[in-house]
């Protein structure tokens, strides 16, 4: 008896703490709930390019991050997956297309010159001169009131632009952006401080404010080591992410509800202490979920919410026990106990169906199915705690070895009881399920 | 309540052919004619491809959605399948219904998308695009094939666990089970991808392993009882009785536990989000299947293997 209440105000506590952890932290939604964007990219080879090594994995992480930020959304993440492939998320945006630009822009800028003889068309060649060698970029305007691009070299740079503009000194040079030309001005002298101007292009007669400005961002945050592609997208407006949250909550209270009410129907009180310890499982787990940051999506709600008529199953094969043994006969004490031994290994071997499978989800599935089984395997284990340690608790606590006077709180008629087949068991196997008749 | 189950086994093994095989009738079939050459219709998470969502404050009719088709097309957009599906309106957003559109893969900065939108929104005032999913065509099969190793392994791992738990023959059984489940929940998704247009994504399979977990933890807690069942009653009861006896003392737990599975199942199809649907729908006709295989199925192979085996060892001991 002792144990049993130290038992009762351990759980008690267990049950506060999370309730206070409950208050104490934020929920994390996933971007399918709170709308916003997930990307996944994938480094592409080229021709140059043979092989995606890990160094160029972290600049190229490096440069999305960088670039990310320049949108100025907070929480943006950006992560590394597999070999070759990079997982960018930002939640809340407003412009997807302008945040798709920035990232998949390669950014890189070069100078040109002209091989073509004078009169033909131009034929314009690298000369080595990339945004590489730059220290820095910024918006500037011209004399002539334009906005332009200031350039900054770095030592390597200055020197490499020193002799280029030597060189072509009378002669055409180009900037190219992106494989775009940009300008291509006539070199008057050369120019050995180490600074360049990008007007904008010829035709439509210079930069907007933006265009400057958005060259800048990708510059200064360094062209990507490696062309990215995006090869997975998924984008969830606000509206419709609320709208999920708001359904998911109706449904789990409906589900949660008509659970409940189905344990009481059919188990009485049995079934009232289920319920408790339903609303403590809730409780726990939702906890558990925000102590170790889980990222809650749908579908990870929607195993939560499985989890619920899962998770009362345990429940569902003591208590059926516990009648078996009342009805053949037992005292209420031994067909409580007996009802949770004998139930245990049922009990474990279906969670441990469910956990490896919930494992094997967890290490071959995409981010929707990782989600779904995580909350559901830490929902069984949560479970294993609340429907056998805390029912078996309050049983015991309540009825204690008391007889059964009202067969009615267990469903029962008065004469179902002892009717049932008797069982013949051996003196161990008596002791083993702490049978007292 | 009692059932006699072993007396006709032969006719509930009849049922279970009656389910399984216009199933798979109707998997192959789709395999044949379907452009993918698989058993169900498959979403762009497999094939690769765009889906752009819409959200529209009216109801759209079929008209309307002919007319979006043949604009779509007129613009060089072919191929292009559109999908409305209603949504239970509350009190958060009044959109009414969403207009689903599914492309060959959008490639970055092609401006197709902007262009599918901008004709969507000419002749939807208010449309205002919800939710874009993409997934690269090589993605696709990286997913799919990551699909099939997971369904593998997942199956080998339950194999495993049952034949260390159990005896081969029970083990057996229960995978012979859940494969009868698997079928009846992926054939019934190949009918209602054929009737309705049903696609089955990377979250189906979720249900499906999801599936096969409960089917085989119901198979489990009718064998566990036959198990126990044959060391008390072994010198009374011949085996079809112990079976028999034992699952009628487990039938009230099995249909229990799946009903207040389903409870929450049918919370979620008729409450929740969405984009969840198909996903639960697939858990909803595989649980109640698991349901019934452990009862009517799993536990008849077994009377039916082991009946003669045990009844020697039985005369071979008196």
């Amino acid at each position: 008896m002792k144990n049993r209440i130290i038992m009762f105000w351990a759980i008690v506590a267990i049950v506060l703490v999370s309730i206070s952890v409950l208050f104490s932290k934020p929920t994390k939604f996933g971007l399918d709930l709170v709308g916003g964007s997930r990307l996944e990219l994938q480094a592409q080879k080229t021709d140059t390019i043979a092989n995606i090594t890990p160094e160029m994995m972290d600049s190229l992480t490096f440069a999305i991050k960088k670039r990310v930020n320049a949108i100025g959304v907070a929480e943006t993440h950006v992560q590394r997956v597999g070999t070759d492939r990079l997982i960018v998320e930002i939640p809340n945006i407003s412009d997807l297309d302008e945040a798709k630009k920035m990232i998949g822009d390669t950014a890189e800028l070069e100078f040109k010159k002209n091989i073509a003889p004078e009169g033909q068309k131009e034929n314009w060649v690298s000369t080595g001169l990339t945004g590489k060698d730059l220290t820095s970029a910024a918006v500037g305007s011209s004399q002539t009131g334009q906005w332009v691009v200031d350039l900054v070299f770095n030592s390597a740079g200055t020197k490499k632009f020193a002799d280029l503009t030597q060189a072509l000194v009378g002669k055409q040079m180009a900037i190219f952006f992106n494989g775009e030309l940009q300008s291509a001005p006539v070199i008057q002298e050369p120019i050995l401080e180490g600074r360049a101007q990008i007007s904008g292009g010829g035709e439509n007669g210079g930069f907007s404010s933006k265009q400057a400005k958005d060259m800048v961002d990708l510059l200064n945050a360094g062209a990507l080591p490696v062309p990215a592609k995006i090869i997975q997208e998924n984008t969830v407006g606000p509206t419709l992410g609320s709208d999920s949250i708001k359904k998911s909550e109706t449904a789990g209270a409906i589900g949660l509800g008509l659970v409940m009410l189905f344990m009481i129907l059919y188990y009485r009180l049995p079934g009232i202490v289920a319920d408790i310890a339903l609303c403590l499982y809730g409780i726990m787990l939702f906890a558990l979920f925000k102590h170790i940051n889980v990222t809650l999506t749908l579908a990870g709600i929607a195993g939560f919410i499985l989890s619920v008529g899962m998770a009362v199953d345990a429940n569902i094969l003591i208590f059926e026990r516990t009648k078996e043994e009342l009805k053949a006969g037992r005292t209420l004490y031994t067909a409580i106990t007996s009802g949770f031994d004998r139930a245990f290994t049922s009990i474990f071997d279906s969670n441990m169906t469910t956990i490896i499978t919930c494992a094997i989800l967890y290490w071959k599935g995409t981010d929707i199915v990782r989600g779904f089984a995580l909350t559901l395997a830490l929902g069984v284990v949560v479970s294993m705690f609340t429907a056998i340690t805390v029912t078996k608790n309050f049983m015991l606590l309540i009825f204690g070895t008391k007889s059964l006077t009202h067969p009615f709180l267990f469903g029962l008629h008065k004469d179902e009881i002892g009717t049932a087949y008797q069982v013949t068991e051996s003196k161990k196997e008596n002791a083993k399920f702490g049978v007292l008749d | 309540m009692k059932l006699n189950i072993v007396k006709y086994r032969v006719l509930f093994l009849c049922i279970s052919a009656l389910m399984i095989i216009p199933c798979l009738g109707t998997m192959i079939y789709s395999c044949v004619v379907s452009p993918n050459h698989a058993p169900v219709k498959v979403s762009i998470d497999y094939t690769g491809g765009t889906i752009l969502q819409y959200g529209v404050k009216t109801d759209v009719t079929t008209d309307e959605m002919a007319k979006l088709r043949k604009k779509l097309s007129d613009n060089g957009i072919n191929g292009a399948e559109i999908q409305i599906i209603n949504v239970n309106n509350n009190e958060t957003s009044d959109i009414k219904s969403l207009i689903s559109i599914r492309t060959q893969f959008i490639e970055n900065g092609s401006g197709v998308d902007k262009k599918i939108t901008s004709i969507v929104q000419s002749e939807f005032k208010n449309a205002q695009l919800d939710q874009i999913s993409s997934v690269g065509p090589t993605l696709g099969k990286e997913l799919f094939t990551n699909s099939l190793v997971a369904l593998g392994l997942a199956l080998l791992g339950i194999i495993c666990y049952l034949t260390i738990r159990f005896q081969f023959d029970y083990a057996l059984a229960a995978i012979l089970g859940l494969v009868h489940d698997v079928i009846f929940v992926c054939g019934a998704f190949s009918i209602l991808g054929i009737l309705f247009g049903v696609e089955v994504d990377a979250l189906f399979v979720t249900a499906i392993l999801t599936v096969i977990g409960f089917s085989v933890h119901d198979t489990i807690v009718v064998f566990d009882r036959v198990r126990e069942n044959l060391r008390y009653y072994s010198k009374k009861m011949s085996f079809g009785e112990i079976v028999n006896f034992s699952i009628n003392q487990t039938l009230a737990r099995s249909i229990n536990t799946s009903l207040t599975t389903l409870l929450t199942l049918f919370a979620l199809y008729f409450f929740g989000g969405v984009t969840t649907k198909n996903f639960v729908l697939a858990m909803i006709l595989g649980i109640a299947i698991g349901t019934y295989s452990s009862i009517f199925f799993c536990s008849v192979l077994v009377d039916i293997w082991d009946e003669k085996r045990y009844d020697v060892l039985k005369t071979k001991r008196a």
